[in-house]
């Protein structure tokens, strides 16, 4: 290849990758208490070509926040306000009926958590690519075999023999990969990935979000990744959002926030994490437990009952997010030290 | 104290053309838990690991090798006789929302042992509501907030401690914990490996900690023993700090290079290995059962089976032991930012 048509490539691959904005997402779930938010206000841009990755705990919203990019949230969950727009799809929370079932899959790709658990037991994987293309109606289905083949080869599989297996004739890591090409066969350019790595041995861990980095990056994909696991975000994403309560508390290129946390509560889920190396003493849990639907206060800080930094004004009023330096925040204690750019998020 | 020499056990599987086909689980195991001591085994799934551990508790049996507890070899005793002295083994699981029976509140799972622990130990029954709330505060949950509730009313972290509290109210001198933190939140898994090094300094319980993450055993005690099992087989052996600082088998240096590097605070270590995915294979015939997957491996490791010991043969008593033809220390562990 010339570096001319190298340089094309590369051009080309980043007009195809598209942009994703979420715009004050609220999305509110019916309780006995009433509808209570588990993701509320929430803004969030991934930039195109790039991996973003979501880290929460149980009850964080990050699940619900994933599911709305398929506009897939159900009952009794709904979503309340906002937008999500995709770069050649348009807001995704407006679509109905037809237009939203072809637009999951064909334009965006869902990696279901425990992909393990969420392929059907009694037909061969073959079986399913073939149920997935008829829904979309592919005609050549010949072709959607032959990609099959080809993505599963790509994550170093015999293509063929994983298309003639049932499900639990394959290991997770395996199953973890079928789950991957079903979300990438129809060429889906956006790709959501649920707790990719949960249940799944370290090594196979290692190889699977290899994979993502490297098929996200072949594909010219907009990605992004859902899960608990900081490491796992750590290895394979570009920029971290971290949420609590349903909101984004924090966001910024991956390796600024986790080598210089804002947020108190990044700060203590860093220093949470059991590490290989790094003074024992200097480890510990968050006082407290994660929120839920239940718990969460009605104003204020979401996380002021669990924070070393809580002032007065933390009772009482929720912190707006602030930019700066191609990061946001939402922390009162953080405001001070920031000059306020009424700008809510980076881009 | 409780000890186990060459535990073995094999899975008999139905299947195939070729009938019964025989799966060791367990190739010889040995190891020695003191008392209050802390020893974890690490491995991928299919190791081997949650077996030992049930052995252990008691709950599987074992097809050669001798477990000795105080003394005592079980080999020795009829079925009956054995339950005492298991009943001091309590195994904690993974999974802290099964473990509970949802239809009794917290004080109805822990009324039923501590009623039984009162009639062995001529306790009157009064004391057993008392213990009740002994036990809870000392797993670090408010008696009063949780006694009545049911398992469903309660957090992840919360119901593991219960767990905790329950498996205590047999006065156990060995807790066997089968990955019982990684369910837990991640903020909240410090506390409860913290509550497990708490107990062991506070009521001399050994802990046996069975995981697939290797960080996690740093933090149940610093005078830990690490046991790296491998296809049912022990592959490195040693002091917790040392065997991940100075792993020495390269099936060990595989697993710790797989944990994520958190870029930003720690960079990779510098001669970090690229592991390779288990595949499904049978019994090689004779040689090392790691060759296939290990990125080092010689004609020797095909053929030979290394034991181990010091440099692959049988050996003296040393801190670290490994089975390796070709033992080498690498430096694969992540490295601190600022270091």
């Amino acid at each position: 290849m010339t570096a001319h048509t190298a340089a094309r490539d590369m051009a080309a691959r980043d007009m195809e990758a598209p942009g994703v904005a979420i715009r004050d997402l609220t999305v509110v779930y019916k309780t006995p208490a009433g509808e209570l938010p588990a993701v509320r206000g929430v803004d969030l841009t991934l930039a195109p070509g790039t991996i973003t990755g979501v880290v929460g705990e149980s009850g964080s919203g990050k699940s619900t926040l994933a599911l709305s990019l398929l506009n897939a949230v159900q009952p009794p969950g709904r979503i309340a306000a906002g937008s999500v727009e995709i770069d050649g799809l348009g807001d995704v929370l407006t679509l109905r009926g037809e237009d939203l079932r072809r637009a999951r899959g064909r334009q965006v790709g869902y990696v279901f958590q425990a992909a393990q658990n969420s392929l059907n037991p009694l037909k061969t994987i073959g079986k399913q690519l073939l149920d997935l293309g008829r829904s979309h109606d592919v005609e050549d289905l010949r072709g959607l075999v032959r990609d099959a083949k080809d993505l599963l080869a790509r994550m170093g599989m015999d293509g063929a023999r994983v298309l003639d297996s049932y499900q639990h004739e394959l290991s997770g890591g395996m199953r973890q990969r079928v789950g991957i090409m079903l979300a990438l066969v129809l060429n889906a350019k956006v790709v959501v990935l649920d707790e990719p790595t949960t249940a799944l041995d370290m090594i196979t861990q290692a190889t699977i979000l290899r994979i993502i980095r490297e098929v996200h990056e072949e594909r010219a994909l907009t990605t992004l990744v859902i899960t608990h696991d900081v490491g796992a975000v750590a290895e394979v994403a570009d920029s971290l959002a971290v949420m609590y309560g349903g909101r984004v508390v924090e966001h910024g290129p991956v390796t600024e926030v986790l080598g210089d946390a804002w947020h108190p509560y990044t700060q203590g889920l860093i220093r949470a994490i059991p590490r290989l190396s790094g003074d024992l003493s200097l480890a510990r849990a968050l006082p407290g437990r994660p929120p839920t639907l239940g718990t969460l206060p009605k104003q204020g800080c979401v996380f002021r009952e669990r924070c070393e930094r809580r002032m007065e004004v933390c009772e009482t009023d929720e912190p707006m997010s602030v930019n700066r330096d191609g990061r946001t925040v939402a922390c009162h204690a953080t405001d001070r030290h920031l000059t306020l750019v009424k700008r809510k998020e980076f881009v | 104290m409780i000890t186990g020499t060459g535990i073995t056990k094999i899975f008999k599987q139905r299947g195939g053309v070729l009938g019964a086909r025989e799966v060791p689980a367990l190739r010889g195991v040995d190891f020695a838990i003191a008392k209050g001591g802390a020893v974890s085994f690490i491995g991928e799934s299919g190791s081997g690991k949650t077996t030992l551990g049930r052995i252990v508790a008691g709950l599987e049996t074992h097809d050669a090798g001798e477990i000795v507890i105080d003394g005592v070899p079980m080999s020795t005793l009829s079925h009956r006789r054995r339950q005492p002295y298991f009943r001091r083994i309590q195994l904690i699981h993974q999974d802290p929302y099964s473990a509970l029976n949802p239809t009794r509140t917290i004080h109805q799972t822990l009324e039923a042992p501590l009623r039984l622990r009162a009639r062995q130990t001529g306790r009157p029954r009064s004391w057993v509501d008392g213990r009740a709330a002994e036990l809870l505060a000392m797993v670090g949950i408010d008696p009063g907030y949780v006694l009545p509730r049911y398992p469903h009313q309660l957090s992840g972290g919360m119901r593991q401690r219960v767990v905790i509290a329950r498996a205590l109210t047999m006065d156990p001198e060995v807790l066997v914990a089968d990955e019982a933190v990684s369910m837990i939140d991640v903020s909240l898994r410090l506390g409860i490996l913290a509550l497990l090094k708490d107990l062991r300094e506070r009521l001399g319980v050994g802990v046996l900690f069975i995981t697939h993450d290797i960080a996690t055993a740093r933090y149940i005690g610093d005078d830990g023993e690490l046991y790296v099992l491998y296809r049912g087989q022990v592959v490195e052996r040693g002091a917790t700090e040392k065997i991940i600082a100075d792993p020495v088998h390269p099936y060990t240096q595989s697993l710790l290079s797989a944990i994520p590097v958190l870029h930003g605070l720690e960079r990779p270590g510098a001669e970090r290995v690229v592991p390779r995915e288990m595949q499904r294979e049978g019994e090689p015939d004779g040689g090392c059962l790691f060759a296939r997957r290990c990125p080092f491996s010689t004609e020797r490791c095909e053929n030979e089976m290394p034991v181990l010991g010091r440099d692959g043969g049988p050996g003296q008593e040393t801190e670290q032991e490994y089975a390796c033809f070709h033992p080498k220390r690498r430096s694969v562990i992540p490295v601190g930012v600022g270091e």
